[in-house]
Formats: C-alpha cells, sequence, structure tokens
C-alpha cells in the first residue's frame, strides 16, 4: 500500500472522531473508546505516512514549459495577466520530515489533552471532545497545505473552534471574552482573504508554490504595490493568528479563560499559526527586506511585552499566557531572520513550545484543580499537599526559560547563533536578558505558590491529583529531556522545512 | 491588464464597504452595528474576489456539449475567485451565526448591548472558575 494515503487521514481521522462524539454526545463509555482510539492514531498517523504529496481528486500538477500550449487564455493571471506557468489544479497536501516531527509532537500535545479532558471531568463531554478533535484537524492541515485559501479556511475554522472551547469552559468573563476575540477576528481573517485574493489577483493561483514560482521567476512584477499590499494584509493576518503585538493581550485573555486540556491546544493555534503562515509570508516575500524587517520588530516587541505584562500579574494562568505570547517573538524572530539556520532555530523553538507551555498549563491547572483560585496572593504551601506535581511544575518553568539540558535551553542557543551570524548582536543580547527574567519570574512565582506558608483561609481539596495528568506530566519531561539532550534527533528534520521554505 | 467599468465599480464598493464596516467597528459602541461592520468587511473582501474573476461580455464556466472549446476558453470567466467565495460565504455566515448568538446571551445576562460596557476587561473579571 502507498504510504502516502496516510496523509490526508491525519486531518480526517480527528474531523470524523470530532463529528462521531458530538453526535453521540449522549454515550459516555462509546464517546471515551472512540475518543481514545482517535486520539492515539494522532501522533502514530504521522509516524508510518510516507513521504511525498497528496493530490486532492487525484490530479497531478502541470508541468511548467511542455504543457504549456494546453493551458486556456482565460488562465492568465487577472491582474498581471500572466500566463500561468504551473498550475495545481488540486489542493496539495506536502509531507517531509520536518512535517513529520512537527505533526508527531502536534498528535501528541493532542492525545494528552484528550486524556486530560476525559480524566479530569466528571462526566465526558462530547461537544468539548468534538471541539479538541476539531481544533486538532485544523492544525495538521495547517502544516500539511499548500495551498494559501486552504490555509485561511483552517484558520477560520480553528477561530471559530478556539472561541468554541471558551465558551464550554465555564469560566467566568469567558463569553465576553469570546465575542471580543470574534470581532477583532473578523479583521484579521478578512484582512487575510483580502491579502490572499490579491495575490490570486497577480499570480492567477492560490498555490504557494505556483505563486513563489511566478514572482521569483519574474513574470509577475515582484515590486507591484498590490503585491506589497498583499504582503501587509498577510502578516496582519499572521499577527492575530500568533497573538503577537497587537493582539497579545486579547491571545493571553483567551488562553486564561480556557480549561487546561483547552489552552493546551489554543497555545498550540497560536505556535502553529506562527510558522505555518510565518514560512508562507517568507516563502512568497522573502525578497522583499521590509517585509522580514516588520516580522522581525513585531517579534521582538512581543518577547519584551511578553515577560513585562506577565511580571505585572497576580493570576497565574495570565502569568502563562503573557509568557507563552512572549516565547512566540522567539519564532517569530527565527522565520523573519530568513536563514536555513534560523529557520530551523525557529521551527526547533516551536515544537519545543508545543510541548513545554503544555506541560505548563497542565501543572498550573493542577493548582486550580486543587484550590479553585489563580490569584498567586491567595496560594501557598502547595509543595505539602502535591510534592511531585509541584517538582514538575517547576521543572516545566525552568524548560521554558532555557535552562539547561532542557530542549528550550537548545532552541534558544541555536537562536541566539543565529541572530549572531545574521549580524544582529544586539537580538542575541535581548533574548539572553529575556530568558534570565522568565528564569527569575518562574522562581517567584513557583516559591509564592508552593514554598512559602500556606495563608490560613487557603482550602486545598482533599481530591487526589488525577493519574492520567501526571502521567502526561512526566511524558512531557522525558521528551523535553531527550530533545534537550538529543537535539539533532529533531533538528536534522527540521532543516528540510527550512530549505525547503527558501527553494527558490 | 485594464479592468471594466463594472469591474472598476464593483472594486469601488467593495472597498468602501470595507472602510464602512472598519468604522463601524471601531467607532461604534452597540455590539449588533460592531457585528453588522464586521459582516460589511468579510462583504467587500467577497465582492473584490468575484470582482477579480470578473470578464467583459464573458459567459459562466460551464461548457456544454454544442460549445466550442476554443471559443469557451476564450470568452469563459476566471472561475477559481467564485469558488473560493463560496466557501468565504460558508465561513463568513458560521462566524455572524456564532457573533449574534453571543450578543444574544450577553444582553440576556447583562441588559445591555453596550460594548463598552460588556467588553471591558475590568468587568469581565478574575478567571477563577465559576
Amino acid at each position: 500500500m502507498d504510504g502516502t494515503v496516510f496523509i490526508p487521514l491525519m486531518v480526517i481521522i480527528p474531523m470524523i472522531c470530532a463529528i462521531l462524539v458530538n453526535l453521540i454526545h449522549g454515550t459516555e463509555t462509546v464517546t471515551k473508546i472512540i475518543a481514545w482510539i482517535a486520539a492515539i492514531c494522532l501522533p502514530i498517523v504521522p509516524l508510518v505516512a510516507t513521504f511525498g504529496n497528496h493530490f486532492f481528486g487525484g490530479y497531478q500538477p502541470l508541468a511548467a514549459g511542455n504543457l504549456m500550449s494546453t493551458l486556456p487564455e482565460a488562465s492568465n493571471a487577472i491582474i498581471s495577466g500572466t500566463v500561468l506557468q504551473i498550475f495545481h489544479p488540486a489542493i496539495t497536501y506536502a509531507f517531509g520530515p520536518g512535517q513529520q516531527v512537527v505533526l508527531f509532537i502536534l498528535g501528541l500535545v493532542a492525545m494528552c489533552a484528550v486524556f486530560i479532558a476525559i480524566a479530569e471531568t466528571k462526566q465526558t463531554s462530547g461537544v468539548y471532545l468534538f471541539m479538541l478533535f476539531m481544533l486538532s484537524a485544523a492544525l495538521m492541515a495547517f502544516v500539511l497545505t499548500d495551498d494559501i485559501f486552504n490555509l485561511y479556511v483552517f484558520f477560520e475554522i480553528a477561530a471559530l473552534v478556539q472561541v468554541g472551547l471558551i465558551l464550554v469552559s465555564r469560566v467566568r468573563g469567558n463569553y465576553e471574552t469570546g465575542l471580543k476575540y470574534m470581532l477583532l477576528g473578523e479583521i484579521g481573517g478578512s484582512f487575510m482573504l483580502l491579502g490572499i485574493g490579491l495575490l490570486l489577483g497577480m499570480t492567477g493561483n492560490v498555490n504557494m508554490t505556483d505563486m513563489v514560482v511566478m514572482i521569483h521567476s519574474g513574470l509577475v512584477n515582484p515590486f507591484n504595490p498590490v503585491l506589497l499590499f498583499a504582503a501587509a494584509m498577510l502578516i496582519y493576518g499572521w499577527l492575530y493568528a500568533t497573538g503577537l503585538p497587537p493582539f497579545n493581550a486579547i491571545k493571553s485573555e483567551i488562553y486564561s479563560k480556557g480549561l487546561p486540556s483547552g489552552s493546551m491546544i489554543l497555545q498550540s493555534f497560536s505556535v502553529i499559526g506562527c510558522i505555518t503562515i510565518g514560512l508562507a509570508i517568507i516563502r512568497i516575500f522573502g525578497y522583499l527586506p521590509t517585509t522580514q524587517m516588520a516580522m522581525l520588530a513585531v517579534s521582538v516587541i512581543a518577547m519584551i511585552l511578553g515577560i513585562c505584562m506577565a511580571m505585572v500579574q497576580d493570576d497565574y494562568k495570565r502569568i502563562i499566557a503573557y509568557l507563552a505570547v512572549g516565547e512566540l517573538g522567539y519564532i517569530g524572530v527565527g522565520i523573519a531572520l530568513g536563514t536555513a539556520y534560523s529557520i530551523t532555530a525557529g521551527l526547533f523553538q516551536a515544537v519545543n513550545e508545543l510541548v513545554v507551555t503544555s506541560f505548563l498549563f497542565i501543572g498550573f491547572g493542577l493548582v486550580l484543580y486543587k484550590t479553585k483560585t489563580s490569584k498567586i496572593s491567595k496560594l501557598g504551601g502547595l509543595a505539602e499537599d502535591m510534592p511531585v506535581a509541584a517538582l514538575l511544575t517547576v521543572l516545566a518553568g525552568l524548560t521554558m526559560a532555557g535552562v539547561p539540558p532542557f530542549n528550550v535551553f537548545q532552541s534558544k542557543y541555536m537562536l541566539v547563533q543565529a541572530s549572531l551570524q545574521a549580524g544582529i548582536p544586539e537580538l542575541a543580547i535581548i533574548m539572553i536578558i529575556l530568558s534570565i527574567v522568565t528564569f527569575l519570574a518562574f522562581l517567584k512565582m513557583a516559591y509564592a505558590i508552593f514554598l512559602r506558608p500556606k495563608p490560613d483561609d487557603l482550602e486545598v481539596s482533599s481530591a487526589n491529583v488525577p493519574k492520567t495528568t501526571m502521567v502526561v506530566m512526566v511524558v512531557f519531561l522525558i521528551i523535553c529531556l531527550v530533545i534537550g539532550l538529543f537535539p539533532s534527533l529533531v533538528t536534522s528534520r527540521l532543516a528540510y522545512m527550512a530549505l525547503a521554505a527558501l527553494a527558490l | 491588464m485594464s479592468f471594466s467599468i463594472v469591474q472598476c465599480g464593483s472594486l469601488l464598493t467593495a472597498a468602501l464597504l470595507m472602510i464602512i464596516g472598519l468604522v463601524a467597528l471601531v467607532y461604534l459602541d452597540n455590539v449588533v452595528k460592531k457585528i453588522i461592520g464586521a459582516a460589511f468587511i468579510g462583504d467587500g473582501v467577497n465582492l473584490l474576489l468575484i470582482s477579480l474573476g470578473y470578464r467583459a461580455n464573458g459567459i459562466t464556466y460551464i461548457l456544454l456539449q454544442d460549445m466550442n472549446v476554443t471559443n469557451f476558453l476564450g470568452q469563459a470567466s476566471y472561475p477559481l475567485p467564485f469558488a473560493l467565495v463560496l466557501t468565504s460565504i460558508v465561513i463568513g455566515a458560521s462566524t455572524l451565526a456564532v457573533m449574534l448568538a453571543l450578543s444574544v446571551v450577553l444582553y440576556k445576562r447583562h441588559g445591555t448591548l453596550s460594548a463598552s460596557a460588556l467588553l471591558n476587561d475590568k468587568k469581565i473579571g478574575e478567571d477563577n472558575n465559576e
């Protein structure tokens, strides 16, 4: 059997599972069994799939040159009038070693989120599982698709499902936050579609490879103002998807309104959006220094703002949320520097971020589980009540701060090297300083929650910490350690994705 | 490539819709009016996409049995933008439905549709579970 048939299955399996668990919402046991099976499939399918392309409908791309005579006049690009060169008549999913690593880690995070959602709730909600699986499917498609309109469609699906995840969380203010996010999203999504429409007008199609060929071969004037405007619109969409400034506040609010399992998937959307849309922009507009500079500037601001905003919060969910947004700035820096090494470092940081932020959300989710409060000023002495969970949570925090020998240390080290190679030592200094500040912020938070004397009015639940959650935390710790000790396991594969983004 | 008058008119209308929508979304305080503004932006972008696929005196991109293929290819409008707009309309309708449903829930809870009252950070409160 051709292993490329597994490529679309990475999207189809979670999508069908989402529909099924929603339909059989009432029958809890069946819902759980289906969710477990589908969740286990999520990280396995990327491992068994063969590298290659999948063309929906079986339509192969028309080869450049020899089939030119068969192209109709109507296939000229709309605004520029240029005749199409390659033309992919079908939506293409591309799967290589880089995508395999990203999808495996994403599948693992989604699987753990489903397991935790089942373990931590008294009655399994089919609707909640629907949201988790649908968002996972959208994220898988994000990574695989080579079609920019398909990217937009899954971007909108993901945005809608994110609001759904917030609405079912029953956290105070969730409806208000959901509406605010949707109103802002309507601008972000529409501007992104506008950018795609203008690109379609210039190049005549929506396949990113085709667009790159048209622009980089000079068939379309690369400095046409319409293209520059399209680049600006796509960057705006990128900012909204990732939660980089000016969307950092609303994105942090969204994270803090979710349940721990929901927040894991919500932050995955930001990370995956950051790398997929960021790479699409670099692929298509990499020749424009302005684009790279804009992306770089916003990423640096996000890093600084993230840590500054985190320092003044009293709510640990918000602190993690702001730090997560700040960490996205590191990914943005890697992609925006635009070299093969820096993009590999950015992708490596993204993979690490997927694991570490999820690890943190689960850890602090346990604090919420035991105390029902997220205010640091009301907490203290929890190391006595949950010693193992406290230790694991502190280790997760140190991992995010970039303490060796964990994985984030390796990716941040690569990013520092990349910025030095790019001739921007100031950037390297900023990244090192911010990592130190993150480290201090975590020490302060860990002391306040786990070590200082317990306040008299703090009520700690006697319920045991769910074993599934503890197992997931240990798994994440092992992953962080293994990737930290053997980074080439991941970077050697991600380098393919970086090189593919810079081809042509 | 030159644009026809119809195309120019459509593009201008699209730009106008987007600007009106953006102004409504940013400056109006009523949540429903903000949602209408958001819908305007989406409609403007859809109209822009449709305008891109328009061809003066063109025909629909459906090849019938009695048609000459060469003539058909020369006259037919470009179908890709229309396919994209269909998808975009479905997405827009879903988003609009969810936003309106949210505004109904919020109106029942708070008795107001004022965005400054509903979407104020301080009033949303802390994030503890209910």
